[in-house]
């Protein structure tokens, strides 16, 4: 679906693409992930055909600068933070329908309920007014009921409180099943049970293109034990979340958690890396 | 042309909420309504009184302040959605870059020249209410005269919205052009004028470059068809173009610097990086 050879860009002497190639294949579900400057948004970017490159990209056969409308019609972005548009839910709302081939009213309508937001209870209201949480909701939905092969989110639950993140990306999974997913995120845990590909970009090159099978060992239960160097309260608070108990003082600990889980686990984990002194799962 | 449409509408629903629009449509608006109040149809200047007396006046602010005022509005649209990130979101939609760029410039004219063209009806249905003759002729020509003004300074603020990156740089530009526009222009080619380096009909031929100048000089044609008001020049526009042909020429000439600007700012527009 996306076909990315030998991408480069350079901002005046800065070159934040250098050189990647990748393939995006349909189902792909991408976390595309790396530190600040990275390179994330900037391959977003191109992909949308709003910043020329060296080299090639092609979505769906087709280069997205000479081919806005035909391949943006195809695609559904929702960015990072939602911007400070003036309009009403409902222009906008209207707007968005208006243009696509594929949207309209009625499914703008039903994929905001299934994401909890009621567009009719605020349709007179500035898009501006309305909460961080709820805008997000609102582009989301707009974004959806494109019926989009390929779903772009720049961050999207950056705006989110942590239930109303874990709510989202819940109704997410249940609004894109054949859809494919380019998630640039700074958390990976968040988005472990969503995706099925890792991204890595650091310097403007791919350090990391890895699939992830979790079907394997999906619904086997495992045996976690870890030990720390020494006691640490977030650690433990964390652990206790995922009902892992105490052994031997606040040293040690052991749990268990589904085989789906565990990139999620560990990733979660990672955040204490520098305490851990063992950790072995069987 | 249905995207067009939608973009012209969206934007000129979001613009009309904007802060400076209402500012804009009190300055035109307030104008007319403070020159009546005033009492300026009584007073009595070069033997032009009432509703033409009004009219002059009207025209002579809006010589000074439309520019600067079409300028500082048009000149953020394009570079102040790219800050705001409103860019981004709008043009991952399904919208051509012409749809955008034009809908933006249609929703802007709509936006610039329905105020001042309201006030301008505004004055003359008072003064129809009030009995005073109205100089239909002039009033019409005023609107015209005002339309592609609009379009001028529209396409320039475009032009500039498209080329900086910040838009303190455009503001920053815009209020220089509008100052060299006005004011340098008019007090350098005097100095050279009294000077007598430069002869008389290339000084004019350089003032006629700026669309302020010929808009000026158009209206005061309209009420002093000698020019006697703005001296030795006058014969120098007259003897070559003629009444009509200068009338002809400050409509046609801002309009095609409207279109040479926006086609540029176009261009430059869908050239780059759109972000």
């Amino acid at each position: 679906m996306i076909d990315i050879q030998n991408l480069t860009k350079q901002f005046g002497k800065y070159t934040v693409l250098d050189g990647i190639s990748v393939k995006i294949n349909k189902g792909d579900r991408i976390a595309l992930i790396g530190q600040n400057g990275a390179g994330k948004t900037t391959l977003i970017r191109i992909i949308l055909g709003q910043y020329l490159s060296e080299g090639s990209l092609t979505v769906f056969g087709k280069n997205p600068r000479h081919h806005r409308v035909e391949v943006l019609d195809r695609i559904g972005f929702v960015p990072q933070l939602p911007p400070p548009i003036q309009m009403s839910v409902g222009e906008l709302v209207n707007f968005s329908a208006s243009i696509s081939q594929k949207s309209s009213l009625d499914g703008i309508y039903a994929k905001a309920s299934d994401l909890g937001l009621d567009i009719e209870h605020h349709v007179k209201k500035p898009f501006q007014k309305l909460s961080g949480g709820m805008k997000q909701k609102l582009l989301i939905a707009l974004a959806l009921a494109r019926q989009p092969d390929i779903l772009i989110m720049d961050e999207p639950a950056a705006n989110l409180d942590p239930s109303g993140r874990q709510a989202f990306f819940l109704q997410l999974i249940r609004s894109m099943e054949d859809t494919t997913m380019l998630l640039s995120s700074h958390r990976v845990d968040e988005v472990i049970n969503l995706i099925n590909r890792i991204i890595e970009i650091d310097y403007g090159k791919i350090t990391q293109d890895e699939l992830i099978d979790q079907a394997e060992l999906a619904d086997k239960v495992l045996a976690c034990q870890i030990t720390f160097t020494a006691p640490n309260d977030a650690a433990t608070r964390m652990l206790k979340d995922w009902n892992f108990t105490a052994v031997n003082g606040d040293l040690e600990y052991q749990g268990n958690f589904i085989g789906a889980e565990r990139l999620r686990f560990l990733t979660t984990i990672s955040h204490f890396a520098n305490h851990i002194q063992k950790l072995s799962i069987n | 042309m249905k995207t067009l449409y939608h973009v012209t509408v969206s934007d000129f629903r979001e613009s009309v909420r904007a802060k400076w629009f209402l500012i804009y449509s009190l300055v035109f608006g307030g104008a007319i309504v403070l020159l009546f109040v005033l009492g300026i149809t009584e007073s009595k200047v070069m033997g032009f009184t009432g509703l033409t007396r009004l009219l002059i006046t009207y025209i002579q602010l809006c010589v000074a302040i439309l520019p600067i005022l079409v300028l500082i509005s048009t000149v953020r649209s394009v570079v102040g959605d790219r800050e705001a990130n409103i860019l981004e979101y709008f043009l991952s939609m399904p919208v051509s870059l012409g749809a955008y760029f034009w809908g933006k410039i249609i929703s802007r004219f709509l936006l610039v020249f329905i105020p001042i063209v309201v006030a301008l009806l505004g004055a003359v249905l008072w003064g129809l209410v009030k009995g005073l003759t109205i100089p239909w002729h002039a009033a019409g020509y005023y609107a015209i005269l005002l339309g592609t003004l609009s379009w001028c300074f529209l396409g320039l603020g475009m032009f500039i919205s498209t080329m900086v990156k910040k838009q303190e740089w455009g503001l920053g530009l815009s209020v220089l052009i509008w100052l060299v526009l006005l004011l340098f222009i008019d007090v350098i080619l005097i100095g050279l004028m009294l000077q007598h380096k430069i002869i008389e009909s290339v000084i004019v031929a350089i003032a006629m470059f700026n669309p302020i100048m010929v808009f000026r000089t158009a209206a005061v044609l309209l009420f002093d068809p000698e020019l006697t008001a703005i001296g030795p020049a006058s014969y120098v526009i007259l003897d070559n173009m003629g009444y009509a042909g200068f009338l002809s020429f400050s409509i046609f000439y801002p309009l095609v610097l409207g279109w040479v600007f926006s086609l540029l700012g176009f261009f430059r527009f869908r050239s780059g990086d759109l972000l």
